[in-house]
């Protein structure tokens, strides 16, 4: 992975240094806390419910062992021994007092790591495919792409101050979009022209939120040496023109439908013509540099053996069997399998992760995965580089760390903001939900049944739990101080991308996830086979059959027990 | 529910974001029970503008609510200051204030 | 008043006209945009210096004369609207503007940074901050990574 050189660690530092300043200068009472927030916010650090929220940057949500022990030690020393996973492939904790924030920040830069831009109305973490690297499906490893732009990002003062956040992902596997680019404020796909140069098709325009637009292609094929250059432009464009007068309408979304993708096309080509120089294009030789410490590790030669993991799958130990058929996946070199993480158990909130368990997953990256370890936008952990041999030690070991559930994709792989029990911004609570999720569906025969399904939730409308590409979305909202919760299907974030639609009348907190069992219910009933998924049969038959499981009934209670 | 008989003032303090209540006496607690309450909510928003304006340093973003107090309990009427009250409904690892410090 | 100029405390040489209000007999008036539009046949020669204060929503192609200002003041009317930083950049890098370009309305010292790189090089700090203050913040990064006003260089070829 990426190595520090002493100029990325200087910017770092110095970021610490500044910050700890401005620590300072509010405990001192020189700036107020209006003063101070948009400062702390480009520093990652909210203002929660019940405490400050630190959110640490996992750049591609890349790791290293020993950014995973910094991170277990931070828990430990000073949070409440855990931390949280987010949507965005970063990690939160949740009880920092302010004081400590600039030791946190000296911690995480001795690791090379820190908190830049987490937060704010400015260029965010630059998020990728979680199998980045070691896709079977994919032109070229977009990881180092990934980290020039987060360089680049870092500290842009042209535009540290947008009208609103502004979140950039990166795919290279044409296949399968596992970063969601189509639901990014700018998406790039790598893609390969007719000449077969490679380059990036540039979507802009994407987002969840309030208004949950899918991107449109602004440019088809964007060589690669011209990637800043033009984000640039589209960065200015937007910075000129995005609205200011409303938070609700200032992501770059709203100003692409506003003109058009035409007339925004327009606007950022005659900048670019304007503004590129040869020196913003980007060297081979940079490119060289960053890719070299993307290397492969050294791959032991094993034989391809494709009946060995059909075999595991299909074995005498059901839990093992299980897990490698729902957590392990395709690895580009024989012999080798990358193996997602489950942090979603019953009883635990899902994506948070103990101090203990952090420091034995460090050990386990070590002895397992060359070290190295991902953070998916779906609030798991991916060991990315695991000898297929070694598949039922590891399943071993994860299971006595209450890591081995096989529920990657399933049903109770629930994606869950912090929701109203954590977040300012929240109108309802989402971990209840989650866990109830869980509880109620712990049975794997039936998530086996059930197939390949997303359940996605929000607390609000700023779609943290991205509800809205949930195969299954869950909104909460606020009616008159009480939680309440819409029901959504159909959404999808990836190569297939639709945005999920509102089933009916919002439901309460006691019908919600009787509600979702009625809806799986009835698809159990109505799939056409059992290869048929949930999101497939919602297409082909359209909301009224589920609307009729979900509200048909007077009593919901009734019509709970549907499957 | 009850009906709102009273108005309360809330804020975060600045040192470590937990919730804070203001007391009668103009100093702020970690207890929604210690809470002075107002008649009305232009007393409320009178006492939380002098906050911000006097007070910042220690407690950020303070404003009123409406509560419905009884005896020696006062019970906020949303659940968003139910939670702020009570601290979040789910697990967490070290519930106690567990900070090293 | 003080302003920071070139990183230095200096008692500031220009004049803020409003638009109502009578021109100074003498010295470098700054004007709005607005009454530059009507009287700048006779402004630019009355004076020995001419500078014009631009809102944040309007761009570097709103302003005529350009290579006769010696000052155009850019108005941050918060922390937050972050149109000016682009609007140097153009003047500096595209319309090529040489004199005193200024950052004035809401302008703190953890702003100063990103603003002289963008091409800023005075600044009308936000009433009541100390100027002192504002002159450590250009000190607090010494390494930068994006090519701008201060340097057309990108970090991949300053390495």
């Amino acid at each position: 992975m990426y190595q520090y050189d002493d100029y990325d660690r200087r910017i770092i530092i110095e970021r610490a240094q500044q910050f700890r300043g401005q620590v300072a200068r509010r405990l001192s009472g020189e700036i107020t806390e209006e003063e101070f927030k948009p400062l702390r916010l480009q520093n990652g650090l909210y203002m929660q419910l019940h405490a400050y929220m630190l959110r640490v940057a996992i750049p591609y949500g890349l790791l290293s062992s020993k950014q995973v022990r910094k991170l277990a030690h931070i828990a430990r020393t000073y949070d409440k021994g855990y931390a949280h996973l987010t949507t965005r492939q970063n990690i939160q904790y949740n009880w920092p007092r302010l004081a400590n924030v600039p030791v946190i920040l000296d911690e995480l830069a001795s690791v090379e790591m820190h908190a830049v831009q987490t937060s704010g109305n400015c260029v965010r973490n630059i998020t990728s495919d979680h199998f980045a690297g070691i896709a079977r499906d994919e032109i070229e490893d977009p990881r180092p792409y990934c980290e020039i732009l987060r360089q680049w990002s870092t500290f842009h003062p042209e535009f540290a101050h947008l009208p609103r956040k502004f979140k950039i992902a990166v795919t290279a596997a044409p296949g399968e979009d596992r970063a969601a680019v189509r639901f990014h404020d700018i998406g790039l796909r790598m893609v390969e022209n007719a000449q077969g140069e490679r380059g990036f098709e540039v979507l802009v325009g994407g987002g969840l939120g309030r208004t949950p637009v899918i991107a449109e292609v602004v440019r088809d094929f964007l060589p690669k040496r011209h990637m800043l250059s033009y984000i640039e432009s589209i960065l200015r464009v937007y910075n000129l023109a995005g609205r200011r007068d409303n938070k609700h309408k200032a992501r770059i979304k709203i100003l692409v439908t506003a003109l058009g993708v035409e007339e925004f096309r327009r606007r950022v080509e005659e900048d670019w013509e304007k503004s590129r120089t040869p020196a913003l294009e980007l060297p081979d030789a940079e490119v060289a540099r960053v890719s070299a410490f993307f290397a492969p590790p050294p791959y032991e030669n094993i034989a391809a053996d494709p009946d060995r993991l059909i075999s595991l799958g299909l074995g005498r130990d059901r839990d093992l069997g299980n897990w490698v058929k729902n957590n392990v996946f395709p690895h580009k070199v024989p012999g080798y399998s990358a193996v997602v993480i489950s942090v979603k158990k019953p009883g635990i909130p899902p994506g948070d992760v103990s101090d203990t368990q952090l420091d034995a997953i460090a050990d386990i990256a070590d002895r397992f995965s060359f070290g190295h370890t991902v953070v998916t936008h779906t609030q798991n952990l991916v060991l990315p580089d695991v000898k297929t041999s070694e598949l039922p030690r590891l399943h071993a070991e994860l299971r006595a760390l209450d890591l081995g559930e096989a529920n990657v994709g399933k049903l109770t792989d629930v994606i869950t903001c912090p929701g109203l029990d954590y977040c300012d911004l929240a109108n309802a609570r989402s971990i209840p939900l989650s866990l109830e999720i869980a509880e109620r569906f712990d049975r794997i025969d039936y998530l086996n049944d059930v197939g390949d399904v997303s359940i996605k939730i929000s607390g609000c409308i700023n779609a943290c739990g991205h509800h809205h590409v949930g195969n299954i979305g869950i909104l909460g909202i606020d009616k008159r101080g009480e939680e309440f919760y819409q029901l959504m299907l159909g959404g999808s974030p990836g190569n297939d991308a639709s945005i999920g639609k509102i089933l009916g009348r919002a439901l309460a907190q006691n019908e919600i996830v009787d509600a979702v069992e009625k809806v799986l219910g009835r698809y159990l009933e109505i799939r056409d086979s059992i290869d048929e998924r949930f999101l497939d049969t919602v297409r082909r038959v359209g909301f009224d059959p589920f609307k009729e499981a979900v509200y048909g009934s007077a009593d919901p209670l009734e019509a709970a027990g549907g499957d | 529910m009850p009906a709102a008989n009273h108005w309360i003032v809330t804020g975060n303090f600045t040192d470590d974001g937990a919730v804070a209540w203001r007391r009668a006496d103009g100093t702020w607690s970690r207890a929604i029970a210690e809470a002075g309450l107002l008649a009305d909510e232009a007393s409320a928003k009178a006492i939380a503008a002098r906050a911000v304006a006097a007070e910042q340093r220690e407690i950020c973003d303070p404003y009123g609510i409406e509560v419905f107090a009884e005896g020696t309990t006062i019970d906020p009427l949303t659940a968003r200051q139910r939670i702020r009250a009570n601290g979040p409904t789910t697990p967490i690892r070290r519930p106690d204030s567990g900070i090293s410090r | 008043m003080q302003i920071i100029r070139d990183r230095k405390i200096v008692e500031d040489d220009f004049i803020h006209v409003a638009d109502g209000a009578e021109l100074p007999e003498s010295g470098k008036p700054i004007v709005t945009l607005a009454r530059f539009l009507k009287e700048r046949a006779t402004l630019l020669p009355r004076y020995p210096a001419v500078g014009v204060r631009i809102a944040s929503d309007k761009l570097p192609s709103d302003v005529p004369d350009l290579a006769k200002l010696a000052l155009i003041a850019v108005e941050f009317p918060k922390f937050t609207d972050g149109r000016g930083y682009s609007t140097g950049r153009m003047l500096r890098d595209r319309h090529g503007f040489t004199g005193e370009l200024r950052a004035v309305g809401w302008v703190l010292r953890d702003q100063l940074f990103y603003l002289e790189r963008c091409g800023f090089n005075a600044f009308e700090m936000k009433p009541g901050k100390p100027l002192e203050s504002g002159l450590e913040a250009f000190k607090e990064f010494t390494v930068t990574y994006q090519a701008a006003v201060d340097d057309p260089r990108p970090f991949y070829r300053r390495r």
